[in-house]
């Protein structure tokens, strides 16, 4: 028996798309048959997110994506990220099409980020987002963000993290801790977590250093449900000792899909 | 259903039957309640009348034998009692689908007829499960598939969007197989003109090209008006290229928007007016795109070309997968499985062993 012949193709494209991505790309090459099948909008098409449409259109992307193969858009949208109109951004992550986002300096509440005595708007050029915030000097740290669950993929668990660089001029990191915090909006506050940004030499650094050359630190993690309305918050805070801050550089805040191996 | 669907099916009626003829020509009767679960059969009695008597039996689509349709009946059977908690029927499921992957084919296909979605969604889940995460040999195993892709259908250069450095040597390697492959085809063509240089005019070629694109004679023929046209776009390619790369530092990290953005205004800009993103990528990022792509490397210096074949042949050893299939998807997803050897013949190909031990 040939599944080919006992299969219509429609039938073999829901099997298909509802492996993995991964999965779909190794088929292409079983057969001629399974090549057309494993390659077609029909499958690619489950693989993105059921949103995709409404993220394209409201972004600084070309609405021309929205005419390439679903596959082609698949990996396109895995490799360049999505800038959208209110300041964040989408990216898919390749082995499962789940959503990263990411909210930038622009979109957080940082407290007197207008004020130029206390921040000041700087241009990077290995940042994703166009402007960062740069500290001048603060006597209390206060950075919130906020993002509707509905943007992100459902049935998901998430970690959020803080972005960040700490320029060579810095100072008011290095003894006092940060609080971060993620909690539901609703729902009873998670652990609050309390971390050194800068510590010394001998002391462990908890921020990892990520590909693109800036920090990131867990800020924490929360289920993203099926139904949900709600709005998930981030706030980071060191509001104890009110000495002064400088040298701090805001990237934003990322959230990805948590994975049990690290890869 | 609809509210007449409902009306016929109330349990206070008598116990009613409903005619089904698969397409062996057995006809049997079922249960009304069991019977209208599925929507095809729904339709057949509502919308069609038909299925109330022997001689107005139901006639089943072919793809429904005997055999399925007392599955498929059972499931039914099971399912439409509406006081079933969600639990149980989940475990119904489980243990319905549980029969060998052949029967789960069929299964699919017969529901697939008759239009019961939730027994699709069902056993096409289970086949998901069963190939998830196999490889092709495997896969093509399981369901008796043929290995009919030709070397050259599996040689096809793969998209390289982010102009990662390995793909373009991949793309390469391919290429240059594509072209060893072809050499190894023409040269069991008899006709032995087909090696001399072909001395026609430039407009005769672009003809033949345009008439002819699939005969390998043609493509052989074609090189030289090719020649020259990928001359042009290759240098095109290469300058747009380099552009490309100033901006794009890691080609697996993440790319900064603000310089892609701008990357992809210039290159927009140059094409023109063409809207379609997908050929400006394809332009920028891809270096070929047609099976002539070896001819690229007879343009180049010989020394360059040296040094290129060196790097080539270099990164096929330092590859050690389990290529073509392997190749599509560790360049897609960037990870290493376990290494099949292959090697090169005296002559520069690319040979690979077997590889079940090696897993």
């Amino acid at each position: 028996m040939e599944i080919t012949k006992v299969l219509p193709d429609d039938c073999i494209s829901l099997i298909i798309s509802l492996t993995s991505p991964r999965d779909a790309c190794r088929m292409a090459l079983l057969s001629h048959a399974f090549n057309s099948i494993a390659d077609s909008n029909a499958v690619w098409q489950m693989f993105l997110p059921l949103d995709y449409i409404h993220i394209i259109s409201n972004s600084s992307s070309p609405p021309s994506l929205l005419s390439l193969p679903k596959k082609d858009l698949y990996f396109t949208l895995c490799y360049h990220p999505i800038l959208s109109h209110n300041g964040d951004m989408f990216q898919l992550e390749k082995e499962s099409g789940k959503k990263w986002y990411m909210v930038g300096a622009r979109a957080l509440s940082i407290q007197w980020v207008d004020t130029p005595r206390h921040w000041t708007w700087i241009s990077l050029p290995d940042s994703r987002f166009c402007r960062v915030a740069k500290l001048k000097n603060v006597g209390r740290l206060e950075i919130k963000g906020k993002v509707k669950l509905n943007t992100l993929s459902s049935n998901t668990n998430y970690e959020a993290y803080f972005v960040f660089k700490l320029v060579r001029d810095r100072y008011g990191f290095r003894h006092t801790p940060v609080e971060l915090d993620v909690s539901i909006e609703g729902t009873a506050a998670g652990e609050v977590r309390s971390v050194i940004l800068d510590p010394p030499r001998n002391m462990p650094q908890q921020a990892k250093e990520r590909v693109d050359g800036w920090l990131e630190i867990e800020m924490g993690e929360f289920f993203n449900g099926f139904e949900n309305d709600r709005t998930v918050e981030f706030s980071l805070r060191e509001d104890h000792d009110d000495q002064p801050k400088r040298g701090l550089i805001v990237q934003g805040i990322e959230l990805r899909p948590k994975h049990k191996n690290n890869r | 259903m609809s509210e007449v669907d409902m009306a016929v099916i109330k349990p206070e009626m008598m116990k009613s039957y409903i005619w089904l003829q698969t397409a062996d020509g057995l006809i049997q009767q079922v249960e009304q309640e069991v019977a209208m679960f599925c929507p095809m059969i729904c339709h057949e009695v509502i919308q069609k009348d038909m299925g109330s008597s022997k001689n107005y039996a139901i006639s089943l689509p072919q793809r429904v034998n005997p055999a399925m349709l007392s599955l498929i009946l059972d499931y039914c059977r099971f399912h439409q009692v509406p006081g079933r908690s969600n639990k149980e029927r989940k475990s119904f499921d489980e243990k319905f689908i549980r029969m060998d992957t052949k029967r789960l084919c069929e299964l699919t296909s017969a529901a697939d007829s008759l239009q019961l979605k939730p027994l699709v969604d069902l056993t096409s889940r289970a086949l998901a499960r069963i190939i998830e995460g196999k490889s092709p040999e495997e896969i093509r195993e399981i369901f008796h598939l043929p290995d009919d892709l030709t070397e050259e259908e599996k040689l096809e250069p793969l998209k390289n969007t982010t102009d990662d450095p390995r793909i373009r040597l991949l793309n390469r390697l391919y290429a240059k197989k594509r072209k060893e492959l072809q050499e190894r085809q023409k040269l069991k063509n008899i006709e032995v003109e087909e090696e001399r240089v072909d001395d026609r005019s430039v407009d005769d070629l672009l003809s033949f090209i345009n008439g002819d694109n699939g005969d390998s004679k043609g493509i052989k023929n074609s090189k030289s008006k090719k020649k020259n046209r990928r001359r042009k776009d290759q240098q095109k390619n290469t300058s747009a290229n380099e552009a490309i790369k100033n901006h794009n530092k890691e080609p697996n990290g993440l790319n900064q928007v603000c310089h892609s953005a701008e990357v992809g205004q210039k290159v927009r800009a140059g094409v023109g007016a063409t809207s379609n993103l997908h050929d400006v990528e394809d332009d920028i990022f891809d270096n070929k795109n047609e099976p002539d792509d070896g001819d690229i490397d007879d343009e180049i210096d010989p020394a360059l070309k040296e040094k290129i074949d060196r790097e080539v042949e270099d990164f096929a050893r330092r590859l050690n997968s389990d290529w073509p299939e392997r190749m599509q998807e560790i360049l897609s997803f960037g990870h290493e499985r376990k290494p099949v050897h292959f090697s090169l013949n005296g002559n520069g190909s690319l040979r690979r062993y077997a590889n079940s031990e090696q897993r």
